[in-house]
């Protein structure tokens, strides 16, 4: 079955900068995919298409075979719950306990009663500690979460995905925030989690390397426009070599001055 | 021994103003002529005598009636007296200002445009259509409410309401609870709308609703600059709240107000006194609790 369906999905802001132009692309479920390209390239713009945050400006996109267009208020968080984000970094709250940061996942099935409810006494305390032990932090449950380093901050937004339970684990840019070493755990983890669930993993890597090296199909993004979509072992050295000319390889270490990642801003 | 240390090439920097034909010092030329002219016009409107504060009679007559303050009376009525329009202040303000935040909270939301009808949590709703027109219908209401609220002064609510519930205190915490609401009501607005997106963003990518988003995203942003406001809006307000007295509001103002009238110079400087003393006390807790809180 499908995951996802994109026909000619388009992104464009303020009627001018195009982010995603036109991009065909299947996903089954189960399915491992990572997407490589330049920072730029409109691979956030994407993702935040593919979770119901952002509508396309042109274009047709199935998500388990509805249309997103036609999905609104309590269909649409239904398929909202179904898809898991973990972002590259400020995804959550920093002046919460990772505890609720973690039960946050909760939200699409609680009510709002339930939800509140929990923020002055932890409801499921049980299943945000197998989460939190899950990424192997769980004795960070009640601290504060703007007092984790990045790469606990990731787990913690591991956990919430964990703990929300989704279909599909949409993760853009994971590792960019965190050190060389713990990106690889962080991606095996990543990888480990949707096999064991089954769960879909669709992954923004800006490392080449492990894209290439953990999974079997590999999407390479540029201008908005997919360049190529192979198996790993196809993904040629002239290829990467397409895919990033134009580009210095190493500006997008901050990620910041990434055009697409800013946040809509709010009028 | 003595080097000599290379010339520096020091390139010429050319003077913004003189490139662009002096236009913009131009501008600044006449920027400093208004107001000038702004300066004298008001200095007339406002009819100042410089002159006459300043002469043999007038500072003469300032002198003697600060010799007639003195010595404060502390005598036990007075003081008792005293004591009781500080309390009375205090207590208006501080139920006055809780009486602004319950207003602020239950209009703020509704003027925020990013939670009621624009921006990411609306992004995937219908662009078009009747739903995003009656959404604008509450903004507009809760922000011309807290305008309204906002733009008329305290002392004003505070004459109309002494006369519609009569002297004392009760129409002092009205006034500064329905002033200090409108004021409140724009700075937690401002303070809403300018919250990090990314955390709501993130939130709401779970399935969540709006006001699970609220609760989670967006209260545990906002709620320590709400709390510093509120204090800092407590600390205005007890200086308001010891003039509210002046037109019958109750506290330290009234007996001020008495005291000027029956020209009783040495209880008025006692009643001063008490207001230097409990506006300090409540502007050294307010910074030490915002302090608390940041």
């Amino acid at each position: 079955m499908d995951q996802y369906r994109l026909e000619k999905v388009s992104k464009i802001f303020d009627r001018r900068l195009v982010a995603v132009d036109g991009i065909d692309l299947g996903v089954q479920r189960g399915e491992r995919v990572a997407l490589i390209g330049p920072s730029g390239a409109g691979k956030t713009t994407l993702f935040r298409m593919l979770n119901c945050t952002l509508r396309p400006t042109a274009g047709r996109l199935w998500i388990n075979g509805d249309e997103v267009v036609t999905l609104h208020g309590k269909r649409l968080r239904e398929a909202r719950r179904k898809i898991g984000t973990i972002y590259q970094q400020h995804n959550l709250v920093p002046r919460l306990k990772v505890v609720h940061n973690v039960l946050a996942g909760n939200l699409g099935q609680w009510s709002t009663v339930r939800s509140l409810s929990s923020l002055f006494r932890p409801v499921d305390l049980e299943l945000a500690n197998r989460a939190l032990r899950q990424v192997g932090i769980e004795e960070k449950i009640f601290a504060r979460t703007d007092e984790l380093s990045g790469g606990q901050q990731q787990r913690v937004a591991i956990a919430r995905v964990l703990m929300q339970d989704p279909e599909a684990i949409l993760a853009d840019e994971p590792v960019s925030s965190v050190d060389p070493s713990l990106a690889t755990v962080i991606v095996k983890l990543l990888i480990e989690i949707s096999q064991k669930t089954r769960k879909t993993l669709l992954i923004n890597l800006h490392g080449v390397d492990l894209a290439l090296a953990y999974f079997p199909r590999v999407v390479g993004i540029k201008n908005g426009k997919a360049l190529f979509d192979l198996p790993p072992d196809k993904v040629s050295d002239s290829l990467l070599e397409e895919l990033y000319s134009g580009h210095l390889p190493d500006n997008q270490e901050n990620g910041l001055t990434d055009e697409e990642s800013k946040p809509l801003v709010y009028q | 021994m003595n080097e000599i240390t290379p010339e520096i090439d020091r390139p010429h920097i050319p003077w913004p103003s003189h490139e662009d034909g002096g236009r913009g010092s131009l501008w600044n030329y006449f920027l400093l002529a208004s107001l000038v002219v702004l300066f004298i016009w008001s200095y007339q409107g406002s009819e100042i005598r410089l002159a006459q504060l300043f002469s043999r009679e007038g500072g003469g007559e300032i002198l003697s009636y600060i010799k007639k303050l003195f010595p404060p009376d502390f005598s036990p009525p007075v003081l008792r007296e005293a004591f009781r329009g500080a309390i009375e202040t205090f207590a208006i303000s501080f139920i006055g200002t809780l009486l602004a935040v319950v207003i602020a909270l239950s209009v703020v939301f509704f003027a925020s445009r990013n939670l009621i009808f624009s921006g990411l949590l609306y992004e995937m709703e219908p662009r078009r259509g009747w739903r995003r027109t009656l959404r604008l219908l509450p903004y507009l209401c809760a922000k011309s409410l807290l305008n309204l609220l906002r733009t008329i002064p305290e002392m004003v609510w505070a004459l109309i309401f002494v006369f519609l519930v009569g002297l004392g205190p009760f129409p002092g915490v009205l006034a500064l609870g329905i002033h200090t609401g409108g004021v409140l009501g724009k700075l937690f607005g401002e303070v809403l709308e300018d919250v990090d997106a990314q955390p709501i963003e993130s939130l709401q990518s779970t399935g969540a609703n709006r006001l699970q988003i609220l609760f989670y995203s967006i209260l545990p942003q906002v709620l320590p600059q709400f709390i510093s406001y509120t204090l800092y809006r407590w600390e205005v307000n007890i200086r308001v709240a010891a003039v509210l007295g002046f037109v019958g509001a109750g506290g330290l103002g009234q007996r001020i107000h008495i005291a000027i009238n029956l020209f009783f110079g040495n209880q008025l400087l006692t009643l001063i006194i008490a207001i230097y003393i409990l506006v300090t006390a409540v502007d050294y807790l307010s910074a030490y609790l915002r302090r608390k809180v940041i």
